[in-house]
């Protein structure tokens, strides 16, 4: 009977998160249907005119254009970079692995914004002015202990005895992690990608202190309209977003399988 | 290309250590063309370590490995076309049966006509013919197997290495695999090498047998051979079954020992110092109940016995705690029972000597 | 002809070369590591005491020993607080009845927890002014539900604060407990049964300490996201509430003080570092039990 009752409050909890979290949603996507300029929801009728004028909002399409380079270097980068370190973990009988694992996650739990300031710093101190340089060396360190924490897991679970047959028929080291060892960890990269891309393409704490007036990435570009002129093209905008991250949530889904996302790639 | 009655492959001194231990300790080894050679022994003997040298998957600190009268011992795995079938198959779980078959040839490079006329060629050796669209995880055991075996054989190698390769099927599977197995690589003319645990399969399947023990290669002979002249004591104990009595020589002369032992003088083939403490042993199969005597014989009580179908094998106990072994065919003869007083007499020329180890040399 | 029986030179043993290899697979990321986050935070570190004229801790002293600045410090502490109490409050039934969902529903749940992590934080907290506002819904709910009469002021107080930031960070504190919770052997509580044990007690002496770690994990991770989250605060409650990080955003990009903002973000750093030495303190016990 008690168990009953606890059942049904775990499901009145989880209903409550969901109503909870997708509340401010809801009202995004519906404050981007307003027929008047205010950042309200619609009242009396809808349109559709702040979808067309996302385009022409001031300086979007470069926010846009930075934001999705720097989302698909860093991550291309981080990829690397984590499966290598992540294969040198899982075979490399090193003494301290599991310290060198945590040292390559840490900057995960490190607060962005401090990251941000330290970079500035370091930056302007070794005279290194290139800001689209800069920002992407920035977004790897924030993608990196993403992409470590997922590549470290599945590599750990992966039969390398499978890269041992790949290379007596034929491949060297390289070619077996193209043939093999890509197509078989597969859900792995696309978890890791999929963080990794989120991480830098949302990314405000680290990029705020690294943008300049000439280059600056889509959250930064939001914020900036939100001080300047809220109207409900923000909306709108962060509704498209949404409706991409559905479709990608979806397919990643059907990929890979979203329980295993949460469950150990996260 | 060597010539056909040239070695196939050399194994030349070759050793290996981990820390201060030798995995392998100048290991020699010639394999013809066509020869199927087992390396058998307990875990740790090194035979794993070695066939992994082979396919160049470790390297050892000495020695030198030739393969077809090429040095090989320095190059890299994908390029010295050996075949190697692991213990867990290691199939790639993200291809086809087809997929996986053809792996071998796409390395190579050859085109999409030859690959499928060499893939259907393989799997048909194997008798899975029909499988080629099916994903590996919908196999059973027994297929996963023959998929490994094909995709090794799809692009005829050298020399196919077999890393205790049915030891993860079933015993009846097991069985009839080993024998499908060795008319396959008589078929092809391959040569091959096994490394397995199970004397039965190695004895079932090879030309040659390399017994390993510690690093080292106790003994290589045909089968035959290795169970009816063992050529020392481990090899005895690891391969078959044994009476083993220990005792000390009292007289020697060519080629023969008289030993005095706890169950009385008996005599054997070997060459001892008088004095030289020394293990007679003989298989259980020459011990028969013998209304008058030859050769060697004791007397004692039966005291068990273990039926295996065709025959059973009977422990008696003799004199002082001395225990012999005896196998004996199930036919309408069989009398014993336990707690029978019995007689066995066996051959003098099936008696051997070998040093005691443990009586401090 | 066959080769001359002298063995080969010897070579280094494999073990070594397997190891080189990890070295050689690890050193670009550790590098990289090394000179783009290790170096810029011992740099922050050495910024924060170096003042017009060589070493000093004007900016530490001014951070810790003025009120108002130990006032900032607190706020940002609280507010992480009570943010990672109510999260796991919420959060930890939540993640049971997640864990026992299956197929569509449980993707569909699941859907709900990654959806907002991909919504910029910038536009959530926009969308809780507009939620909060006097005639925003909630006011609007509660007027028609008759729990008050008149619409209260939340917008710009403390409460609309923590509610907003609970919503930012709630995903982060469901998610590694419904990872731990899916791994849980359902025939443990079974088990228990078995033994004699009724629910409450199976519950709270075999269920709760196994879900530890990933309790432990959820509350580190929400805790330092809060303790230096900057634009919530800064858009549901402005100046009222004076945080950590808005006071190093502040020093940074209005006062041009950097020794006074490297301090703060110091602190801040610290802050960090011993929630996560501490939960992995306490995750290490309770893996070893």
């Amino acid at each position: 009977m008690s168990a009953r009752i606890a059942i049904l409050f775990a499901w009145a909890c989880a209903i409550g998160v969901v109503v909870f979290l997708l509340s401010p949603l809801l009202v995004i996507a519906a404050a981007s249907f307003s027929p008047t300029p205010v950042f309200d929801l619609p009242v009396g009728g809808a349109s559709l005119r702040w979808y067309a004028r996302i385009s022409a909002l001031d300086g979007f399409w470069p926010a846009l254009s930075l934001s999705l380079q720097l989302a698909l270097l860093s991550t291309a980068s981080s990829l690397a970079l984590g499966t290598l370190a992540a294969i040198a973990l899982a075979r490399g009988r090193l003494r301290g692995a599991r310290t060198i694992a945590t040292a390559l996650v840490s900057p995960l739990m490190m607060p962005g914004l401090v990251l941000g300031i330290a970079l500035l710093q370091y930056f302007r101190a070794i005279g290194f002015n290139a800001t689209w340089s800069a920002l992407l060396v920035a977004h790897v360190v924030v993608t990196l202990p993403y992409v470590a924490r997922t590549m470290i897991a599945g590599m750990a679970r992966f039969d390398f005895t499978l890269m041992e047959a790949a290379r007596t028929l034929g491949c060297t080291f390289a070619q077996a992690i193209r043939r093999v060892m890509i197509p078989t960890l597969a859900p792995s990269f696309l978890i890791a990608g999929l963080f990794s891309f989120l991480a830098s393409f949302d990314n405000y704490p680290v990029s705020i202190f690294l943008t300049d007036v000439r280059t600056k990435t889509l959250p930064i570009k939001m914020l900036q309209y939100i001080d300047e002129a809220p109207d409900p093209t923000l909306a709108a905008l962060s509704t498209l977003i949404l409706i991409a991250t559905v479709v990608l949530l979806l397919a990643s889904d059907r990929l890979v399988g979203l329980h295993r996302m949460a469950g150990t790639g996260d | 290309m060597s010539p056909p009655d040239a070695p196939h492959l050399v194994v030349r001194q070759v050793s290996k250590r981990f820390g201060a231990a030798h995995v392998l300790d100048r290991v020699d080894l010639t394999i013809a063309h066509g020869e199927l050679v087992t390396l058998l022994g307990p875990s740790g003997c090194g035979k794993t370590t070695l066939l992994r040298m082979i396919a160049g998957l470790e390297s050892p600190d000495f020695g030198a490995i030739e393969l077809a009268g090429r040095d090989i011992t320095r190059v890299p795995p994908h390029r010295r076309n050996v075949g190697f079938v692991f213990q867990s198959y290691a199939l790639f779980p993200h291809l086809t049966v087809y997929g996986n078959v053809a792996f071998g040839l796409k390395s190579r490079g050859r085109t999409r006509g030859d690959i499928d006329a060499a893939v259907k060629r393989a799997l048909s050796l194997v008798h899975l013919e029909h499988l080629g669209a099916r994903r590996i995880a919908a196999l059973s055991g027994g297929q996963q197997q023959r998929v490994a075996l094909a995709r090794a054989i799809a692009v005829e190698p050298e020399v196919l290495l077999f890393d205790e390769a049915l030891s993860a099927l079933d015993r009846k599977l097991r069985e009839e695999m080993q024998v499908e197995l060795r008319l396959l690589l008589r078929e092809i003319g391959a040569t091959a090498i096994f490394v397995t645990h199970d004397q039965d399969e190695a004895l079932t399947m090879s030309d040659r047998v390399a017994v390993m023990f510690a690093g080292r290669i106790e003994q290589v002979a045909e089968p035959r051979v290795v169970y009816a002249r063992p050529a020392s004591l481990f090899t005895l104990g690891f391969v078959g079954l044994s009476t083993r009595i220990p005792g000390t020589v009292a007289a020697s002369g060519e080629g023969r020992v008289e030993v005095d032992t706890a169950i009385g003088r008996l005599s054997a083939i070997g060459n001892f110092i008088v004095g030289a403490p020394v293990i007679l042993a003989v298989r259980p199969e020459h011990l028969r109940p013998a209304a008058a005597p030859s050769g060697n014989c004791a007397s004692g009580r039966v005291r068990s016995i273990v039926f295996h179908g065709a025959n059973s094998l009977i422990e008696i106990e003799a004199v002082a705690e001395t225990t012999l072994l005896a196998q004996t065919a199930n036919d309408a003869s069989a009398h014993l029972k336990v707690g029978d007083a019995t007689r066995l007499c066996w051959p003098v020329a099936e008696t051997f000597a070998f040093p005691d180890p443990g009586a401090g040399a | 002809m066959t080769v001359a029986a002298a063995p080969a030179p010897p070579r280094g043993s494999s073990v070594d070369r397997e190891q080189s290899m990890a070295l050689a697979f690890l050193a670009p990321s550790l590098l990289f590591l090394l000179l783009a986050f290790v170096t810029p935070l011992v740099l922050l570190l050495g910024v924060s005491v170096s003042g017009r004229s060589g070493l000093s801790l004007e900016s530490y002293a001014k951070l810790l020993g003025t009120g108002y600045y130990l006032n900032v410090i607190w706020n940002s502490l609280r507010l992480a607080l009570l943010t990672t109490i109510l999260a796991l409050a919420i959060a930890y039934p939540a993640a049971f009845a997640l864990a026992r969902a299956r197929g569509m529903v449980r993707t569909a749940l699941l859907s709900c927890l990654f959806l907002p992590l991909a919504a910029s934080v910038i536009v959530k907290a926009f969308a809780w002014t507009i939620l909060l506002r006097s005639d925003g819904i909630v006011n609007r709910i509660l007027i028609a539900l008759h729990v008050i009469d008149a619409p209260i002021r939340m917008i710009f107080t403390e409460t609309a604060l923590v509610v907003g930031s609970v919503n930012i960070f709630l995903p982060f504190m469901v998610l590694p407990i419904y990872a731990v919770v899916t791994q849980l052997d359902r025939r443990l509580m079974e088990a228990a049964a078995t033994l004699g044990a009724p629910p409450v007690a199976a519950f709270l002496k075999i269920v709760v300490p196994l879900t530890m770690p990933g309790v432990i994990a959820g509350v580190a991770l929400v805790f330092s996201l809060a303790v230096s989250a900057y634009v919530v605060p800064t858009l549901l409650i402005g100046e009222l509430y004076p945080t950590l990080a808005s006071t190093i955003a502040k020093a940074y990009l209005l006062a041009r003080d950097p020794q006074f903002g490297a301090a703060a973000g110091v602190v801040l750093l610290i802050i960090a570092i011993i929630v996560v030495t501490l939960s992995a303190r306490l995750a290490g016990r309770e893996n070893d039990r």
